[in-house]
């Protein structure tokens, strides 16, 4: 499942980052609090958070995240796209609430294993 | 009715039309200012030094109700506020003023002073500092570009984060200009190499600067990806420590041939219990930090995880430092030989 596999899943845009990155989601990550995400130790985590703030990218950037989602389609502010720019971090704005975004996700990684 | 005071100063501008407004001109600043301080004025902005936590009072309070807060918190002039939206300033003399003509127990909206002089968030400090030479109020409210009071600011705030980005910037040039100090102490060491960031208190969009800047010089130099990620964790966090609980500090990242040291270093207030800040979930962080995804209470215990030695010391009412030393296996320093020769 790569970013680009991750926007059509929810619904979403890619705001940020390179549509055509090959790397590939590890785990998600669903959380608003950061420390418990830099305590997390996958490889290639995608980051589900409702904090649109800077700061979501760089903890993402410093575990290495292979992208971002911000659910509940909350604004995005541009300082928060450059950074994600900055650093190299695919950056998905989705609709759906976390709840969902989960759901649908867990889902396509099921269907993923099927296939 | 609404109330509308008179704002003198502060049309909305960006940052790089105040910019480019400001002239860099000694003279204009007060005197003979130093390249570097001209630098600082223009970098910092006046959100790097203002006080975020504004205590401010409504309107229909009355001016011994404001005398009270003022008191106890040491304070010589009061915000009138609502919902983020600035009326006016009750000041030690409207207070005074009070006594004398025995209206203390009017509205503070009826004797507040309403001709504002404000600053915006986006400004240079070289602004803040003319502010305070032209006029002789002793601080001034701080709007953000939507006219919302975020913010106060002194002139001795914006003195103390000047003396102190002044005294890293000069112990950069020292090091620079001079073999000795720490470089002599380190010349045996051949890969020896140190850098600093500043890190000034609440300024939350500019956070994570030097964490992320750490992880890039270290995957430049080929360390390998586990320690680079252990070692940008507990940047990462100490960073944040020292934004949101200090008054400002330092992270100093030092790479010798064995091993990588992360150095977090501010200027108090210093934790109390130690052991209790280190344990897991233990936090005293209010609801605007946590709002900011921070707060949970983890970030010491995790970069206490993530280091090969952890160090905390800390002086209540003067300093915290914290040390997270990473030991690089011999095989990772042969590669990198390698890589380099
Ligand atoms: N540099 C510092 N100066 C003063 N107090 C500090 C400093 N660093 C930490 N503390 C105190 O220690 C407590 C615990 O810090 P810790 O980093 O573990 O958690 P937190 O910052 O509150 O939340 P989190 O790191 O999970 O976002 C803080 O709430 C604060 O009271
Ligand atoms: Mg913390």
């Amino acid at each position: 499942m790569t970013i680009t596999d991750v926007v059509k899943i929810l619904d979403g845009k890619l705001i940020a980052g390179d549509a055509s990155s090959p790397r590939v989601v590890g785990a998600v990550v669903a959380n608003d609090l950061m420390s418990d995400v830099l305590l997390n130790d996958a490889d290639d985590i995608l980051l589900l958070t409702s904090l649109a703030s800077d700061q979501s990218i760089r903890t993402a950037h410093i575990v290495g995240a292979m992208g971002v989602v911000i659910h509940n389609a909350k604004p995005l502010s541009e300082t928060m796209i450059k950074v994600a720019n900055d650093l190299a971090i695919p950056l998905v704005s989705s609709p759906l609430s976390k709840y969902d975004a989960c759901v649908r996700l867990h889902d396509a990684f099921v269907a993923e294993e099927r296939a | 009715m609404e109330y509308n005071p008179v704002i003198l100063q502060g049309q909305h501008t960006s940052d790089d039309e105040i910019l480019a407004r400001t002239p860099l001109d000694a003279k204009a600043l007060g005197g003979d200012s130093s390249e570097i301080i001209m630098e600082l004025l223009q970098r910092f902005k006046v959100r790097d030094v203002m006080k975020r936590q504004v205590i401010s009072i409504p309107r229909k309070a009355t001016l011994r109700d404001a005398q009270r807060l003022m008191r106890d918190n040491r304070i010589s002039g009061l915000p009138v506020s609502e919902n983020g939206r600035l009326y006016g300033i009750v000041s030690v003399n409207d207070i005074i003023n009070g006594l004398d003509g025995c209206w203390m127990d009017e509205a503070c909206e009826s004797h507040m002073a309403k001709n504002l002089v404000v600053l915006e968030a986006g400004m240079p400090l070289a602004f803040a500092l003319r502010y305070f030479n032209n006029y002789t109020y002793g601080r001034f409210p701080v709007l953000d570009s939507d006219r919302k009071l975020v913010g106060i600011v002194s002139q001795r705030d914006v003195m103390r984060a000047l003396l102190y980005e002044l005294s890293v910037e000069i112990r950069k040039l020292e090091r620079k200009t001079s073999p000795k100090g720490d470089q002599v102490r380190q010349e045996a060491k051949e890969n020896f190499f140190r850098k600093e960031w500043a890190v000034v208190h609440n300024d939350l969009s500019r956070a994570g600067h030097a964490a992320n800047a750490i992880k890039g010089i270290l995957r430049e130099r080929k360390i390998d990806r586990t320690i680079v990620r252990r070692v940008a964790v507990a940047a990462y966090e100490l960073e944040i420590n020292i934004c949101i609980h200090s008054h400002g500090g330092v992270i100093v990242l030092l790479i010798s041939d064995d091993k990588i040291t992360i150095t977090a270093k501010d200027r108090g207030p210093g934790i109390p219990d130690i052991e209790w800040a280190c344990r897991d979930g233990t936090s005293t962080a209010n609801d605007w930090i946590r709002s900011m995804g921070f707060g949970a209470g983890m970030g010491l215990s995790n970069s206490k995880r993530v280091a090969d030695e952890f160090t905390i010391q800390s002086e209540v009412g003067k300093f915290t430092k914290v040390v997270c030393v990473y030991n690089i296996p011999h095989a990772q320093q042969a590669a990198e030989g390698g890589a380099q020769a």
